[in-house]
């Protein structure tokens, strides 16, 4: 079906991607970025930041792309991320 | 397609209606919708009817007024699902009229012009074109001079209708500007015309060649309406030099933008910047300003619209050796009107199809530009086909001046944030009223179309004038 | 394989004797062409024993005549004036075989399209032009063979590639005739274009609810394999025999996939789903739609998380119980041996991006045919409520606009599309069903409603106040402030202009041939028409065969037509793939080379040249060897051998030759010289003829079956003859009936070109064309402007050529 899609879906409000948050505990990092290189979304990135290990650990750049699917917290070597599905007071 | 002179109506006819296809018009009257004079003149102008009878009975076409009533702004043609070539098949029928001693034809409409369209003198040199047919223009000219006399006499006699004298700003004055002017001032509303150039006169003034449009006449025309008494401001930049919300305060009760389309668009290669690099609109209004532009020997003009062939033309007129246009796409697809292309192409302007510009080279001044050929893809999202560039296939061409016409938008800026604009950046307005998002403010020529015709200005501009005559009389004094 | 000794004992053997029959086709020749001097004119040709005119010689009596004439006259080659042997030569070929002579003893002048409705007003030039081509005709006969037709045994398997209804019904009806089909569809499902639509013109049904039956029959057929998400990749071999690749790609979903949805529930991902056009959602795993067949899930490995092996998200692994879900699949190839092909690819629609005063993809409420098919579909994105896309809010007035894409030179294609008008009509009255107040504006050029029950339809549209307006609108134009639309147009019976506002603009867009319908094209070696459909074979009287032997057309893929009749050219197609099945063999037109094995060194050059791979060279051996079966018959071979040790049976170089004598024996100098290929160029000057173009009269055509076959021997024979100039046609580039054979007629042209401007010679005296069937015009205008370069030609220049090819005289 080779159409070019024009139009926005009527029922993209319907669909309610899950809301994460994600956890980095910062001086837990190695800085080895596996997280940041196997995220699908590319929600992550190297931060400017120094830590304790004296690496720079990463930062979130979008959270709302996070998809939940845990990945990072799956690679990390130390442990150092993870997600947690956001429960959203107002019903969202 | 080219003109007959000696004409055996019979058979040229076959010919025409073989090779402009005009067998195969369908009667979906997209020409029609289109054209500007159709809209002006109503049931006396309908480009598809007119295409109809030269099928069906040609003779009585040949003593038809209608033949000259086309104005040659090639929009039905750039519809047409079959792209038949409306004017030029117009242009052919002319020749024969004209040959076979035909005048009363084209008198008629002579007399049609002067007294329904605004401007004229100017609309006949730049638009309506019947010397292409073979007419004396200074003898056209002489007759319209007649005519309009006549016609002011029939004017002062049917006194304009007393309207209250409320004040309107027309911003700009182009043909749109000027048309809306001279309509509304005719109806008694007391118009300022704000214009940021020195003169008046828009385009006409600025970049239409001298060659098409001499200056005086210009001149004239614009006296005329400068002797209705319009007020008159130039060097006037509204948005700098007056606030757009100060034109309320000074107790304006409509505004008309036609501030037209002159913004250049940039070209995004290396070497832009250079000497001897400029845009055809500047390069334009300097040959008509003061005259003092050096015209480089071996020209490059990039670009494929009418600015592109009218700044070629001039740059040849103005002594260089060689000009040659560089167009990206392939003929076409040339936005420029085919007519204009073929005279363009008589008076010794090259163009080369299928190249785009890579990078201008020189140091200080330009001593060659590189290009590369291109072939065509599939149409982008604005439905034309892409000009993809081939790999390793650059080249040099050694040049002393490049002139850039890729082409011009309206400028806007100066307008309240909200106003809403189409999706080329040029100013939406409601094709009814022609009122823009804003009350009260109301819009026409290229400043709403982008880069179009003169016929299509004063078109808007006469739509706009009875527009706003309404909106004022409906707020009621 | 078919070796030879020369054919040095035949002209001994017997005595030659041909009978000649003019034919008038009533006045259709008549008319222009004096045939009983032409009959007298033939009575005098060499081996001519009797020659007669008639009315027509295709009647029942023509053909008896014919017939007895055999008998009482011992005949023993026949030559009929008449129309082109495209249309009749299989008729008069039987004629002779039922009077016992051997049907390629038959040979045909073609005096009506390329000559008499040509030149209908010069009847003397007409009349000469035809006693020529008799001559020519007769030359040609008088070294015409017996042959006998090889047969091939067929395997009684077919391959429907498309699998919308088209592919479907021809699918089932083989299927249920008792053969093996195999059905490959690109997309997840079958189901085509008809699944998308809501309802169905004229009858108004539920169009899934029609379709989905047939679908389901076809996943459960025990006779047919279905193959979705498949590609064809390679096709070898000819009619009865062909090979084929099919590419299986992945569906990362095993068959154990019960359909319950439970993982699309987990995905994460969401994008838009095609089947809606995008105007709904779908996940990474999906099924396109609820009545999909098969109703296997599927993941979109283009979206999905896990790229390469990497296994990033297990969701809906984790949520089917059935453990169908497997992310490692790869892709397979399936090996297909299948005796005949059916194309049921369909169309594609326009994009109307083209058209940017209709600002498609600008204004939201600016939506396609297509589109609304799905907005107003209950199993649709909206279920069933037409919503307008900016605000979600039920129209009450809606525009359609009519021929978008379609009937246009400029923006889409030439030709009318055939199922927008009635679409149209039955869209207006699905709203007018739903919300009978909505005010809807039809803006057409002309309605056609042309089939059973159509006319109905447009008038209860028209009852039920659908407001028709004929005038296509210039431009439509967007209220910035509440995102309704305003057409503005030209109502051409009124001759008055209208700015018409509406809540929702549909515009009714064409059907056009598949974007990659060229792979097919190619794949199948296929043709197409100028339109870019598939071409049949004939089309009137063979109009679902391809012109390769074993392969058929059904649905939109020949041409854009509504779903009847789609169906009933995919029973068609069926019938005719059956046909050929049934009878487990066809016959092949004996057209193959003859091989003089004494004559070969051995140099490989026709290897190379053979489009379908028929001649290999054995190198142990070191001879060259022949595939009969696999031979396609274009004699390229036969042109490109330079020790004539190849030839064409039915095209000889010795037959050919005695052609170009015979035209070329009387005022070879205002002559062109013709070589057409019987595909497209003289098919094409068929088309001029059944057109009536009127070209000059002085062409002489000689049919070739592919313009591959022209050796410069014969061109360089026409000119040492003293021909002014010689014309070589072939289908494009591209196009060949042959694959590529015709690439190799494109190089000998050019080389002899290079030759002649070597020599001194104008080079433009031999010319190239490429015309297809459709391209009669091409092929007239260029007769036209031969006959200049005929005019310019001084007799010194005649008596150069001569001398410079001199040489083609003798050695044949
Ligand atoms: C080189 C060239 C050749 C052409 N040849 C032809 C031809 O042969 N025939 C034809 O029909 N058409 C031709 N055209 C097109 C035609 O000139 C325009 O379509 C027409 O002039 C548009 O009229 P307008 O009134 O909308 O705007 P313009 O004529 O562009 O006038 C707008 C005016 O507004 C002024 N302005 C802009 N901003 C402000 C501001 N903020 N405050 C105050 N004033 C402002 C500008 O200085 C200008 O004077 C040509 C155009 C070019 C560039
Ligand atoms: C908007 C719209 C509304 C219509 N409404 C009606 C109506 O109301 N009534 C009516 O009678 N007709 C209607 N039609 C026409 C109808 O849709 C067609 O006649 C019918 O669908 C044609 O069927 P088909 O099998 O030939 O082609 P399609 O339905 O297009 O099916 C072709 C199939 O082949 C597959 N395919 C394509 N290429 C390949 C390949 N290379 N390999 C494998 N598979 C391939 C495609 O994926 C597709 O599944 C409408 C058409 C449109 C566009
Ligand atoms: S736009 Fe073209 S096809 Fe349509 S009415 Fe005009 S000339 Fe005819
Ligand atoms: S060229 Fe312009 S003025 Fe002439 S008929 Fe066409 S639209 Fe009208
Ligand atoms: S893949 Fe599994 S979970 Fe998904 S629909 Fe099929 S059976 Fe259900
Ligand atoms: S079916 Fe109707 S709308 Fe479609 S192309 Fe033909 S005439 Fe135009």
């Amino acid at each position: 079906m080779p159409e070019r899609i024009k139009h926005k879906p009527l029922d993209i409000d319907k669909v309610k991607p899950p809301k994460a948050e994600i956890h980095i505990i910062t001086d837990q990092c190695k800085g080895c970025g596996y997280c940041i290189q196997f995220c699908p979304k590319q929600v992550l990135e190297e931060s400017k930041e120094i830590n304790a290990r004296g690496v720079h650990p990463p930062k979130i750049v979008d959270e709302s792309k996070c998809i939940l699917c845990s990945f990072c917290t799956a690679v990390c070597p130390d442990f150092a991320i993870y997600t947690t599905e956001k429960k959203c007071a107002e019903g969202c | 397609m080219e003109t007959a002179k000696t004409t055996n109506l019979k058979a040229t006819l076959e010919r025409i209606l073989d090779i402009e296809k005009l067998k195969y018009c369908f009667d979906c009257g997209i020409c029609t919708a289109s054209c500007s004079m159709a809209e002006l003149l109503g049931k006396d102008y309908n480009p598809r009817r007119l295409l109809e009878r030269i099928v069906l009975n040609p003779d009585s076409v040949l003593s038809s007024e209608e033949l000259w009533l086309c104005a040659w702004c090639y929009r039905c043609y750039k519809r047409c699902p079959q792209a038949l070539k409306v004017p030029e098949i117009f242009l052919l029928m002319r020749t024969i009229s004209v040959e076979r001693g035909n005048v009363q034809a084209s008198e008629k409409a002579l007399k049609k012009i002067v007294e329904k369209i605004p401007l004229p003198f100017i609309t006949t040199l730049v638009g309506f074109h019947p010397e292409r047919a073979g007419l004396d223009m200074k003898k056209v000219i002489e007759k319209m001079e007649e005519l309009l006399r006549e016609d002011s006499k029939r004017r002062k006699k049917k006194k304009t209708t007393g309207a209250s004298g409320e004040k309107v700003a027309v911003i700009g004055s182009g043909p749109a500007g000027l048309t809306v002017a001279s309509e509304l001032s005719h109806k008694g509303f007391h118009v300022t015309v704000f214009e940021l150039l020195p003169e008046l006169g828009g385009m006409l003034r600025k970049c239409i060649p001298e060659y098409r449009l001499p200056r005086q006449i210009l001149d004239k025309e614009i006296q005329l309406i400068k002797d209705l008494g319009v007020e008159i401001r130039t060097g006037v930049s509204v948005g700098k030099d007056l606030g757009f919300e100060d034109l309320w305060k000074d107790g304006f009760r409509a505004v008309f933008i036609g501030t037209g389309a002159h913004k250049s668009q940039k070209l995004k290669v290396e070497g832009a910047e250079l000497k001897s690099v400029i845009h055809a609109l500047d390069f334009l209004w300097s040959v008509h300003s003061d005259g003092k532009v050096e015209v480089g020997k071996n020209v490059v003009v990039i670009g494929g619209g009418n600015v592109a062939v009218d700044a070629a033309r001039t740059a040849l007129n103005l002594g260089a050796k060689d000009v040659t246009i560089l167009y990206r796409r392939s003929r076409e697809e040339m936005p420029a009107n085919p007519w204009e292309v073929k005279e363009g192409e008589e008076a010794g302007v090259k163009i080369e199809f299928l190249v785009a510009p890579a990078k201008i080279l020189g140091e200080g001044a330009v001593s060659a530009i590189e290009c590369v050929r291109t072939q065509l893809g599939e149409p982008d999202d604005t439905g034309r086909r892409k000009a993809i560039p081939i790999e390793g296939s650059a080249f040099k061409r050694e040049t002393d001046m490049v002139i850039l016409a890729i082409g011009e938008a309206p400028d806007l800026e100066f307008l309240p944030k909200e106003t809403e604009l189409n999706e080329d950046g040029s100013l939406w307005v409601n094709p009814i009223t022609m009122e823009t998002s804003m009350q009260g403010i109301f819009a026409g020529g290229d400043a709403v179309t982008g880069p179009a015709s003169v016929i299509e200005a004063i078109c808007a501009g006469k739509h706009a004038a009875e527009s706003i005559a309404s909106y004022l009389r409906s707020r009621g004094g | 394989m078919t070796e030879k000794k020369e054919p040095e004992s035949r002209k001994a053997a017997e005595e030659v004797r041909i009978g000649v029959y003019v034919c008038h086709c009533g006045l259709n020749i008549a008319g222009s062409v004096d045939c009983a001097e032409v009959a007298k004119f033939a009575a005098t040709l060499p081996h001519v024993v009797l020659a007669k005119d008639n009315r027509y010689t295709c009647s029942d009596q023509g053909q008896d005549q014919i017939k007895k004439d055999i008998k009482e006259n011992r005949l023993n080659r026949v030559v009929v004036a008449s129309c082109s042997p495209r249309l009749h030569e299989p008729t008069f070929r039987k004629t002779c075989e039922e009077a016992g002579l051997n049907k390629y003893l038959f040979e045909m002048a073609n005096i009506r399209e390329q000559c008499s409705w040509v030149h209908l007003y010069d009847k003397k030039e007409a009349t000469e032009k035809a006693k020529d081509l008799v001559k020519v005709a007769a030359a040609k006969a008088a070294l015409l063979e017996p042959a006998e037709e090889a047969e091939v045994p067929i395997t009684r398997k077919a391959l429907v590639i498309g699998g919308g209804v088209a592919g479907i019904q021809a699918a089932l009806d083989l299927a249920d005739t008792g053969y093996n089909v195999y059905l490959v569809e690109k997309e997840p499902s079958i189901g085509g274009m008809m699944a998308r639509i809501d309802k169905t013109f004229p009858t108004m049904d539920c169009s899934i609810c029609i379709l989905a039956p047939k679908m389901s029959d076809v996943g459960h057929h025990p006779n047919i394999e279905l193959l979705t998400n498949s590609e064809v990749t390679e096709v070898k071999g000819y009619i009865g025999n062909f090979h084929v690749k099919v590419l299986k790609k992945p569906r990362y979903v095993t068959k154990d996939c019960s359909a319950c949805g439970e993982c699309v529930k987990v995905c994460p991902i969401v994008v838009p789903n095609e089947f809606d056009v995008g105007l709904a959602i779908r996940h990474g795993i999906y099924t396109p739609f609820a009545q999909a067949v098969p109703s296997t899930y599927i993941i979109d490995m283009n979206v999905c998380l896990n790229k390469d092996g990497v296994v990033v998200c297990d969701r809906c692994m984790k949520a089917c119980e059935r453990q169908a879900v497997r992310y490692e699949m790869t892709p397979e190839t399936a090996d297909l041996e299948v005796g005949t092909i059916i194309v049921a690819t369909g169309a594609d629609v326009f994009d109307p991006t083209a058209l940017p005063n209709y600002g498609y993809g600008k204004y939201e409420n600016v939506i396609t045919s297509l589109e609304f098919e799905r907005l107003i579909n209950a199993g649709g994105p909206s279920g069933g409520h037409l919503l307008r896309p900016s605000d979600k809010q039920i129209p009450k007035r809606v525009a359609f606009v009519q021929c978008v894409g379609s009937r246009s030179d400029k923006s889409g294609k030439l030709y009318c599309s055939n199922v927008c008008c009635m679409n149209t009509i039955k869209d207006s009255l699905l709203i007018k069903e739903h919300w009978p107040e909505t005010e809807i504006y039809v803006f057409y050029v002309d309605i056609r409603a042309y089939g059973k029950g159509f006319e109905d339809l447009y008038k209860r549209a028209r009852k039920a106040g659908v407001i028709f307006i004929r005038g296509l609108p210039a431009e439509i134009v967007e209220d910035k402030k509440n995102r309704s639309l305003w057409l503005l147009g030209e109502n051409s019976l009124q001759n008055e202009l209208y700015k018409i506002k509406v809540d929702m603009a549909v515009l009714s867009i064409g059907l056009e041939p598949r974007k990659d319908s060229e792979l097919i094209q190619r794949l199948l070696t296929l043709s197409r028409t100028q339109d870019g459909f598939f071409m049949e074979a004939h089309p009137k009287l063979r109009p679902v065969d391809a012109a390769t032997g074993g392969i058929f057309f059904a649905g939109c893929a020949e041409a854009p037509k509504d779903i009847k009749d789609s169906v009933t050219q995919a029973s068609a197609a069926a019938a005719r793939a059956g046909i050929l099945m049934a009878k487990g063999k066809v016959t092949v037109e004996a057209i193959t080379p003859i091989f003089y094995p004494e004559k070969c060194k051995v140099c490989g050059l026709c290897v190379k040249v053979c489009p379908y791979n028929a001649i290999t060279l054995n190198k142990d051996l070191k001879r060259i060897e022949l595939i009969e079966a696999a031979c396609g018959g274009c004699g390229t071979c036969a042109a490109e051998c330079p020790f004539g040790a190849l030839t064409q049976k039915h095209f000889t170089d010795e037959q050919i030759i005695a052609q170009v004598d015979a035209v070329t024996e009387n005022s070879p100098e205002k002559k062109i010289v013709a070589f057409c290929c019987n595909w497209c160029s003289y098919a094409a000057a068929d088309f001029a003829g059944v057109s009536r173009m009127q070209y000059p009269p002085n062409v002489r055509i000689i049919r070739t079956m592919c313009s591959g076959r022209v050796a410069p021997k014969f061109v360089e024979r026409a000119f040492a003859r003293g021909a002014a100039t010689v014309l070589v046609a072939g289908c494009h580039l591209g196009d060949c009936h042959y694959i590529n054979a015709n690439y190799q007629m494109q190089k000998r042209v050019e080389r002899l070109q290079k030759k002649m401007e070597q020599s001194g010679l104008n080079k433009e005296r031999l010319q190239l064309l490429w015309a297809s069937a459709a391209e009669g015009e091409r092929f007239a205008s260029k007769i036209r402007e031969m006959k200049t370069i005929v005019e310019s030609v001084t007799s010194k220049e005649i008596e150069a050529s001569q001398k410079v090819f001199e040489k083609a005289l003798t050695g044949v």
